[in-house]
Order: structure tokens, then C-alpha cells, then sequence
């Protein structure tokens, strides 16, 4: 008996882990891979990548797995529809667009292209104008933007990388298309209706995209925020981030030291979108 | 027959290698389990709150706290208990008082990781969140070696004290990368 009570100590410690793990889960309905519905359909055709980012001794290695996992990703018709379906519903842009997402696959045996694009990179910036900020972080072949004016106007987005093109597709018929190389990503992004052209260039460490989601009164809010090498910041916060035309409103400011914002009770606690070290993807 | 006369003291040598090696699989494999959960999981960013403490950051920076006190009279229940404190002679009860501070630190720890890894997950942006990620892990494996290396007889030693020291280290220092920081941030509040 006396020689078994350290194996109940660790069973009792056990026990309560899956139990509060258990609690957690449903008190929290896990929502968040749903929120991106047009990725969503990508998702399982590539897992190679996503699993094997967990170890960061891995990482390295899962490199070139991603890069070679990319070819046999635009022979495959499954991302098509995806990004054909999303296509039609930001007509107003789309000929351009469509003709840039077109020639991505020609432009395919062009050398400079793959020796001059990273296969990680963080960029941020203000849009044209300066109404508000992007921030496109790539990732192997996958990449996350987003858009803000620190008000009503933003939007997440998300796409494959081919060929140094990025084309990306998020809520509320946001779209970016884009081209990038080592320093520097320049090209259109549109959300809620608001056309930006942008020219950004990497960001350092503390600067960048931040995201934080949170469960509060049944809905999961949303917020993202960019951060310049300036200091200065930008913010949205989607008060229903799981609907399919999510409203945005101006985010709390996010302490940028301690990775939180508050919003009354609830702290909001942010990670980085980071196509450099794969946070966020 | 010579050669299985000269096996004998390796095999009592290995004896203990092998008492310790089951144990410290097991740990490892509690670490690696976690560290992968907190990878692979998608963190949610929930914040559960509990009340009397404003934010969950505060509960779990107070529990870590609590933890890491109980953790501090381990190890001084346990130098009493070796004898390494001059004109302090172990009084009966300091077993149990080494028994029960461990086993409450231990609980205490458990909700904080589970709230770490469900809803902030395995990090790495800046040094400490890496480290704090690591150790995090790191330490229910080694604790995990502790209680599974308990119960065993015939061990050198040296093992408990190395394999206790440990555990207390990764401790502090997971406290240090979280708690301290958390307070020394924000201010030590409720």
C-alpha cells in the first residue's frame, strides 16, 4: 500500500489533468478551424506540413517537404474550386485578379522567381494612402494576411503560395493578390468593399501580426492587430469571428510587452502570426 | 564460464541503470506527449475565469506561486530529512510533511499546465516563452521519473536527491519564466 501512493499521487494529478481538459473542451466548442471556410476545404490535402511543425528540431527538415509538397498541390483540382468559388463573389475586382491568379501556373518556369522568394517571411506595412495596415506572414507554401483600419474595415485571409504569387481569400469577399521576394511584398487587397494597393516590407522582431480569439457569451470574438517597427498599431476586433460576414469594431489596444488586451473581464491573450517561426499557422 | 563470472558486476552495475531507465522512458514520454499536445492543438485563447481573481493570469500566477512555496518546503523537508541541516534533528512528522507539500505543489501545477497548453499552447516567440514552453514540459516528465522512482529499493543514493533537485529546479525556473514575470509586468495583484 505505502509503496504505491507515489503512482496515486501521479494517477490523481492525471486524473485531474483530463478532467479540466475535459471541462475546457466543452466549455469551449472548438470553432476556430471552421473560421476559415475557404481554407478549410485545403486543409486535409496537405497534413505533411502541419504535423510536421510541432518539433522545432523538425522544422528544418520540414522545408523542403513543403516546397516539395507544392507542385503536386497545383496539379491537384481540389484548391481550384476554392479559390474559383470565392472568384465570382469579389467581381468587381475580379479580371484583374483572376488574369494575375491565371498566370500564376505560367509564370511557373521562371528560376528567379523561386531563388529570390523566401519560404518564411513576415511583412507589414501601411497601404497605400496610409488608411490603414497589412500583413502578410508566409509560411512554407501557405500564408495568412490581414487587412485593418483599426475600424469596421478588415479581413483575414488566407491561400497557398505558388510561384512568389500569393492569392488569398478570407470573409466578406476579402481578397488579396499579391506578389513578394526577399524584402518586400507589393500588390491589391480588398476588404468589406475598400480597395488598397500596398507595398510592404518585412518586419522585425515585436513587430507584425497578432491574433487573439476568445470564447464570450456563446460567440467567438476575433481580434488581430498590426504592429509597425514604429510602434504604432492597428486593431479590429470581430465580435462574431465564426459568422460568415463577421462585423468588426476597434480592438483594444494590445499591450504589445505582455501580449494582452482587455476587453472588461476578459483578457485576450494574442500570439503572433508568424510565418518565421509558424506561430499562428 | 569466465565470460559470466565478469557479467555479475556489470549486472548489478546495470541493475540500477535498468531501475531507472523504465521510469525515465515513461517521463520522457510524458514530456514529449505534452509538448506535441501544445503543438499540435490549436491554442484558443479562452480564458476561463475564476472568480475573486481578475483575470486568469492572476490564477494561475497565484497557483504557480502556491506551488512553487510547497516546492521550497520540499526541499527543506528534505535536507532535514537527509540530515544536511546542522543542529536539526528530523522530527517524525517531517515525512509527511514532505509527502503532502509535494503532492499539493503537484496538484496545484496541474491546472496551470492544463490552462497553458489548452489554451496558450507550446510557444516560442521570444526566449522566455520558449524556455517557459521547454521546462513547462519538461517538468511533469520529471516528476513523473520522481513518482516512478519512488517506490523503487536498492537505488544509489544519490538518485532521489539529483532527480528531486531537478524537478525543484525546472520548477523555479518555470515559475520565474511565468508568474515572477507575470507580476514584476503587471503588478502583484489579485
Amino acid at each position: 500500500m505505502k509503496r504505491n501512493t507515489p503512482l496515486i499521487t501521479l494517477l490523481t494529478g492525471a486524473v485531474l489533468g483530463v478532467v479540466l481538459l475535459i471541462s475546457s473542451m466543452l466549455a469551449t466548442p472548438s470553432n476556430k478551424s471552421v473560421s476559415y471556410s475557404a481554407a478549410a476545404t485545403a486543409e486535409p490535402v496537405s497534413p505533411a506540413p502541419s504535423s510536421a511543425a510541432p518539433s522545432p528540431a523538425e522544422a528544418s527538415s520540414s522545408a523542403p517537404a513543403v516546397t516539395g509538397s507544392s507542385p503536386a498541390y497545383s496539379g491537384t483540382s481540389s484548391p481550384a474550386p476554392a479559390e474559383s468559388s470565392a472568384a465570382p463573389a469579389g467581381s468587381p475586382a475580379a479580371p484583374a485578379e483572376s488574369s494575375a491568379a491565371g498566370s500564376a501556373p505560367a509564370a511557373a518556369p521562371s528560376p528567379s522567381a523561386t531563388r529570390t522568394t523566401p519560404t518564411r517571411a513576415d511583412y507589414a506595412g501601411r497601404v497605400g494612402g496610409g488608411g490603414g495596415s497589412v500583413a502578410v506572414s508566409v509560411h512554407g507554401n501557405k500564408a495568412i494576411a490581414y487587412v485593418c483600419n483599426g475600424s469596421t474595415v478588415e479581413g483575414w485571409m488566407r491561400g497557398k503560395v505558388e510561384n512568389g504569387k500569393l492569392v488569398l481569400t478570407g470573409k466578406n469577399n476579402a481578397r488579396l493578390s499579391a506578389s513578394y521576394h526577399a524584402g518586400k511584398v507589393s500588390g491589391d487587397v480588398k476588404a468589406h468593399g475598400t480597395d488598397y494597393s500596398f507595398s510592404v516590407s518585412t518586419v522585425s522582431k515585436s513587430s507584425g501580426l497578432y491574433e487573439a480569439t476568445a470564447r464570450v457569451e456563446g460567440k467567438t470574438i476575433k481580434a488581430g492587430w498590426i504592429v509597425l517597427g514604429d510602434g504604432t498599431q492597428v486593431g479590429s476586433l470581430e465580435t462574431d469571428a465564426d459568422s460568415d460576414q463577421p462585423v468588426a469594431v476597434t480592438a483594444p489596444t494590445l499591450d504589445v510587452a505582455t501580449m494582452t488586451a482587455r476587453i472588461g473581464n476578459v483578457v485576450l491573450h494574442a500570439i503572433p502570426v508568424s510565418g518565421v517561426t509558424g506561430t499562428g499557422f | 564460464m569466465t565470460t559470466r563470472q565478469d557479467a555479475l558486476p556489470p549486472t548489478r552495475a546495470n541493475s540500477t541503470a535498468a531501475k531507472l531507465i523504465v521510469p525515465c522512458l515513461i517521463g520522457a514520454l510524458v514530456a514529449l506527449a505534452l509538448g506535441i499536445y501544445g503543438r499540435v492543438h490549436s491554442p484558443t485563447g479562452i480564458a476561463i475565469n475564476i472568480a475573486g481573481f481578475s483575470s486568469p493570469g492572476t490564477v494561475k500566477s497565484w497557483l504557480a506561486t502556491g506551488a512553487t512555496v510547497f516546492a521550497i518546503v520540499q526541499v527543506v523537508s528534505a535536507l532535514v530529512m537527509y540530515g544536511k541541516v546542522p543542529r536539526v534533528s528530523a522530527p517524525s512528522w517531517i515525512g509527511g510533511l514532505h509527502r503532502w507539500s509535494g503532492r499539493i505543489a503537484f496538484l496545484l501545477a496541474v491546472p496551470v499546465a492544463i490552462h497553458c497548453l489548452y489554451a496558450l499552447g507550446f510557444q516560442q516567440y521570444s526566449t522566455r516563452v520558449l524556455i517557459h514552453s521547454v521546462l513547462g514540459c519538461l517538468f511533469f516528465g520529471a516528476f513523473t521519473v520522481k513518482m516512478l522512482i519512488l517506490p523503487k529499493r536498492d537505488l544509489p543514493g544519490w538518485v532521489l536527491p539529483v532527480v528531486g533537485a531537478v524537478v525543484f529546479t525546472v520548477l523555479v525556473v518555470i515559475w520565474l519564466t511565468s508568474a515572477y514575470w507575470f507580476f514584476s509586468t503587471f503588478g502583484i495583484k489579485r
